[in-house]
């Protein structure tokens, strides 16, 4: 084994060129499908860093929900339940040896004065037992400190937190620190690789979930059925199939159900209410934890797993050619290795171990591309997102390297090594000089990887062009604002112990303060940040419309500042804007936008019209003005109906979201927001500053990773498959040298030469073309649904990847075609 | 030297006959042939007599048509490819035309590469072979040297060491001299006769008269048949 080894390295120094050629192959085939894997494995694969996480279940509570709603990343709004239907499965059930509930919050953290922002999570009691983990430091929250509602002002806090913020010093237990305005005993803090239970979701600080209400002032839905905001999930007994305990929660929950909350529902169909007392809990593993990150991110991430295994295997088919090429130089020597009584099993074994080594060193390479291509990708994803990840070579990446280097090297060195070390090798011994490559089974082998590469490099530049022009189809977008040269931030007073009154006071002398700053053109807000990929609904009762069961009367919500549509560049189709004046205790006004006024009847006359919103049905709400269709939450979504409120008539609001237009950089601009904020209030921390170009991008970044990524991917597989085909007719030049002097002896000029040569480029570049035509079709059907504004067959695509493919292959195969065109045939005749 | 009356090769009736979509070429036709343990026979005859053909099957690298086959008392007709490789390791060893050094090992790497197929050998073991085959070449200065760095004929000498370290039952010699000058060629001619002098059954074919003298027995192939056998210093047995 060291002998062969030493061998395989002795014989690829020998080449450095042509080994320095195969391995930078390698290290982005295999580079390129590391980074790739990282993320699908921290998305998709790597369960939760505790106790036996096969036995956790996440638990789901579908069907019709009449009430409030909320949900977030942990998971749909399907899979949510209301508190008080947790505590009694909680209580009652014995399948489980625990039963957890969570929700994340945005908190606004203080400690020793300075102002923070982070990621908090509200668990239940049982959360950290259920998940059997031990603290770091001090203790996790056990079932007392979970009850009474409102009484336990502990927090723990998360490892990496801890770490960065106090240096992991023990004597942060016992500490009080603020969260949302109030203060809280730490007690412990989390185990160094738990980052919670949700992908997406890092936590800064955990608090009892009996808290919400006293760190979200105004919430009162603890004894609520009808208000579904808990995720839930628990640990199986080891002895309980999930079957069984599916079965076993049902038996609990129907009766709940039909018994307790069925009274309680009302105004809904008789066809709706059945659909309610059919509702089931829904149990399903959990080992992953509860996010709906994995479910999002499953298509995209397939779709670039199988991108770059196409490239792995266009680079691996050049290593095939290459160690094809390479065994035909050494015929002779496996002749006559042979007959020294080698056996072909022994052969073999030094081949594999060169092409083998020469993977791993690829491999080892590739941990670099892996690397950098994290990165890369890490730039392409927005702020908030990119917490969620790591972007650096885990372990498990590393093995998935190793054992991807070790399977490229044993599957695409077994052909060229099979046909190397071929028993008939007499003829070879006999001439002591190689004739073997000119066999018509490498020949064809050669050719049809040749011929796959440009397959699969089609199939690919057809993905990477409509992704491409997805891409450019979202760019173009017509937004209907106008915003390039606006910054956006968040402002949470309340979460900073501020209370609400004090708050609209706050937001008025914030508006203030930003208009007066130098360069300042116009300021507004809302409440609902603008392409943030954030809604917010309600169903409307709206004058002239007929409310009913099962009639759709819901309709998305924002409230905006004075001046807002003027300020984003929207102009009005009727009526006038939020306005200065309409303040708290006034005569309260809205806006609502084309979709809204045709949803409900009032075409363009809504002006003047009444409304009102929630279950309140006294349509006190005068509709004074009626804008275009613009962009709500999303740049690729279908505008929904929306109705604008104004946010000083509201003093309920906590938070805010401010947009100032400048004619200055946008970095001076920040620097002047986070400077006059802090003036303003240093309690209050400025969140989510960026401009809004960039929000617009973090909102349709996956548009932009899939095909930034895939278009890399596809130029570097057709630069693969361009070497591969040259390489290849290179080779076979240099086989049919004698051939092909032969022939021009008997008359055949350079023009016919060279054209012999195109011709076997323009037979590969057909069939390979075809059949990767045919391949991405099939690609394009399956990827409709991440492309926009086209469909998976666009013809001006398919077009210019042909075209390109088509020059690429030819420029390829002209350099061996003038090659062999060149050819002396006295030398050639001579040529061995 | 005299050689023993028990054949260490034995070949009876062996046929080749090459086949191909449009004739049949009979290379060998019931070839009738011994080797005594001890012997140096040469094979001589014209281009096309079935020199090669015959060699080949004696170093089991090809099977006869037909006839029988017994080396060292052993039939080899049945004889599996890895038990064919393995004899050809412990019990032949091979001097070709063209040398056939492998040009990235080194000329003791060489020597020691069909040691390296067996594993009953340590590596104290094969360095001692190698060192010993080297010396009786007269090749041990250049042990650290690759092929390409020697002449023709200390290529063929390496070549030689590499024949017999494996101490094989017999060489087999397929025109050692074919590609060198006749200095080179007559000295390895003279080494091939030291060996045998020193126990070794060597079995060399050549179309070189002057070269198949030094053997004990000449053996004449026409169009794949034994024209005729004739001793050049020793009658057979």
């Amino acid at each position: 084994m060291l002998r062969n080894l030493r061998l395989a390295a002795r014989m690829l120094s020998k080449t450095p060129f042509v080994t320095c050629i195969a391995v930078l192959s390698l290290a982005l085939g295999i580079g390129a499908n590391s980074a790739i894997f990282s993320l699908f494995d921290q998305m998709l694969l790597q369960p939760l860093p505790v106790p036996s996480p096969e036995e956790l279940v996440n638990l789901g509570a579908p069907g019709p929900k009449m009430g409030s709603t909320q949900c977030s990343q942990a998971g749909s709004c399907e899979v949510v339940f209301s508190y008080p239907m947790y505590r009694d499965l909680e209580r009652t059930q014995t399948v489980l040896t625990g039963l957890a509930a969570h929700r994340a919050f945005q908190p606004s953290l203080a400690i020793d004065g300075e102002p923070l922002t982070g990621q908090g999570v509200m668990v239940s009691g049982s959360y950290f037992p259920t998940l059997q983990l031990q603290s770091a430091a001090g203790r996790l929250f056990t079932v007392a400190d979970d009850a009474p509602v409102g009484a336990n002002f502990v927090a723990v806090l998360g490892y990496d937190f801890w770490r960065d913020r106090f240096g992991s010093s023990p004597s942060v237990i016992g500490k009080t620190i603020r969260i949302n305005g109030k203060a809280f005993s730490v007690i412990g803090v989390a185990p160094k690789e738990f980052s919670g239970t949700t992908l997406g979701v890092r936590p800064t600080v955990y608090v009892p979930i009996s808290m919400r209400a006293v760190i979200e002032p105004g919430f009162t839905n603890f004894e609520n059925r009808r208000a579904y905001w808990v995720y839930v999930f628990g640990r199986r007994k080891p002895d309980v199939s999930l079957a069984q305990a599916t079965a076993a929660l049902n038996a609990l929950y129907r009766p709940i159900i039909n018994d307790v909350e069925v009274p309680l529902q009302s105004g809904i169909s008789n066809q709706t209410l059945a659909r309610f007392k059919a509702r089931l809990v829904t149990v399903n593993d959990g080992r992953q934890g509860q996010s709906s990150t994995p479910e999002n991110a499953k298509t995209p991430l397939l779709l670039l797993m199988g991108v770059t295994g196409v490239v792995l295997l266009i680079a691996c088919a050049n290593i095939a050619n290459l160690l094809l090429a390479r065994g035909a130089g050494r015929a002779a020597e496996m002749g006559v290795r042979l007959a020294l009584g080698a056996t072909r099993g022994q052969l073999l074994a030094l081949l594999l171990t060169e092409s083998v080594l020469l993977a791993l060193i690829g491999g080892v390479a590739s941990l670099g591309v892996a690397h950098l291509t994290l990165k890369f990708i890490g730039t392409l994803m927005p702020s908030n997102e990119v917490g969620a990840l790591v972007f650096e070579l885990q372990g498990s990446v590393v093995l998935f390297t190793a054992a991807l280097a070790v399977v490229t090297g044993l599957v695409f060195g077994l052909f060229p090594a099979l046909h190397s070390t071929r028993s008939d090798l007499i003829s070879v011994i006999r001439a002591g000089a190689g004739q073997l490559t000119g066999g018509k089974a490498a020949t064809r082998f050669r050719a049809t990887l040749v011929t796959v590469q440009i397959a699969l490099s089609m199939a690919l530049l057809v993905s990477a062009g409509l992704f491409l022009k997805s891409l450019m189809n979202v760019s173009r977008v017509d937004l209907g604002l106008r915003v390039d040269d606006v910054v956006t931030f968040g402002l949470s007073p309340v979460r900073a112990g501020m209370d609400s009154t004090r708050a609209a006071v706050y937001f008025t002398r914030v508006q203030e303060v930003l208009a007066a700053m130098p360069g300042v053109t116009g300021v507004t807000s809302s409440r609902v940040p603008l392409l943030a990929g954030q809604s917010w609904g309600t169903a409307v009762h709206v004058q002239g419309f007929t409310s009913g069961p099962d009639i759709d009367a819901d309709s998305r919500l924002n409230q905006v500042g004075p001046g807002y549509f003027q300020m984003m560049g929207v102009p009005l189709i009727a009526g006038r804007d939020i306005a200065e004046s309409d303040l708290h205790g006034g005569a309260r006004v809205a806006v609502v936008n084309e979709t809204f006024a045709r949803k409900f009847g009032l075409g363009r006359d809504a002006v003047g019209k009444f409304m009102s919103d929630g279950e309140n049905d006294s349509l006190t709400v005068q509709i004074v003005g009626l804008t275009p269709d613009v962009k709500y939450n999303s740049v690729k979504d279908t505008i929904p109906p929306v109705f604008y409120f104004a946010a000083r008539q509201d003093w309920s609001i906590g938070e805010l979201n401010f947009y100032v237009r400048s004619s200055l950089p946008v970095a001076q601009v920040m620097a002047s927001v986070r400077g006059a904020m802090k003036a303003l209030d240093p309690t209050i921390p400025v969140e989510d500053l960026k401009s809004m170009p960039q929000q617009i991008r973090e909102n349709v970044f996956l548009d932009h990773m899939i095909s930034i990524l895939s278009a890399a991917f596809a130029v570097l597989a057709t630069v693969l498959a361009a070497i591969g085909l040259y390489g290849m007719l290179a080779f076979s030049v240099t086989q049919r040298t004698r051939e092909i002097g032969v022939r021009m002896a008997l008359g055949a000029d350079a023009a016919r030469v060279r054209a012999m040569v195109m011709k076997q480029v323009g037979l590969m570049t057909l069939v390979g073309g075809v059949i990767g035509v045919a391949g991405a079709f099939g690609i394009g059907q399956a990827a409709r649904a991440l492309l926009f504004g086209l469909e998976g067959h666009d013809a001006l695509v398919f077009s210019a990847s042909v075209l390109l493919l088509s020059a690429v292959a030819l420029a390829a195969g002209f350099l061996p075609a003038r090659r062999a065109a060149l050819i002396n045939p006295m030398q050639a005749l001579r040529h061995d | 030297m005299v050689a023993t009356a028990t054949p260490l090769i034995h070949m009876q009736g062996i046929t080749k006959v090459f086949t191909t979509d449009e004739m049949e070429t009979h290379a060998l036709q019931a070839i009738d042939f011994d080797i005594a343990a001890g012997e140096y026979v040469a094979i001589a005859g014209p281009s096309g007599c079935g020199k090669t053909t015959l060699l080949s099957i004696l170093g089991l690298l090809d099977a006869p048509s037909g006839g029988q086959y017994t080396l060292a008392g052993q039939p080899v007709a049945a004889l599996s490819a890895v038990e064919r490789a393995r004899v050809r390791n412990r019990q032949i060893g091979f001097i070709f035309q063209a040398f056939n050094l492998i040009g990235d090992l080194t000329v003791a790497e060489n020597v020691e590469l069909p040691l390296t197929y067996r594993s009953d050998l340590t590596p104290a073991d094969r360095k001692d072979r190698v060192a010993r085959a080297l010396g009786r070449v007269g090749m041990s200065h250049r042990a650290r040297h690759y092929p390409p760095q020697l002449s023709g004929g200390q290529q063929q000498r390496v070549a030689v060491a590499r024949a017999v370290a494996g101490d094989p039952a017999i060489l087999l010699a397929d025109e050692p001299t074919g590609n060198l000058d006749s200095k080179n060629g007559e000295a390895v001619m003279e080494l091939l006769q030291e060996l045998n002098a020193g126990g070794a059954t060597i079995c060399m074919v050549t179309h070189d008269e002057r070269y198949a003298r030094h053997a004990g027995r000449q053996v004449h192939l026409f169009d794949g048949r034994v024209a005729d056998a004739a001793a050049s210093v020793t009658a057979m047995a």
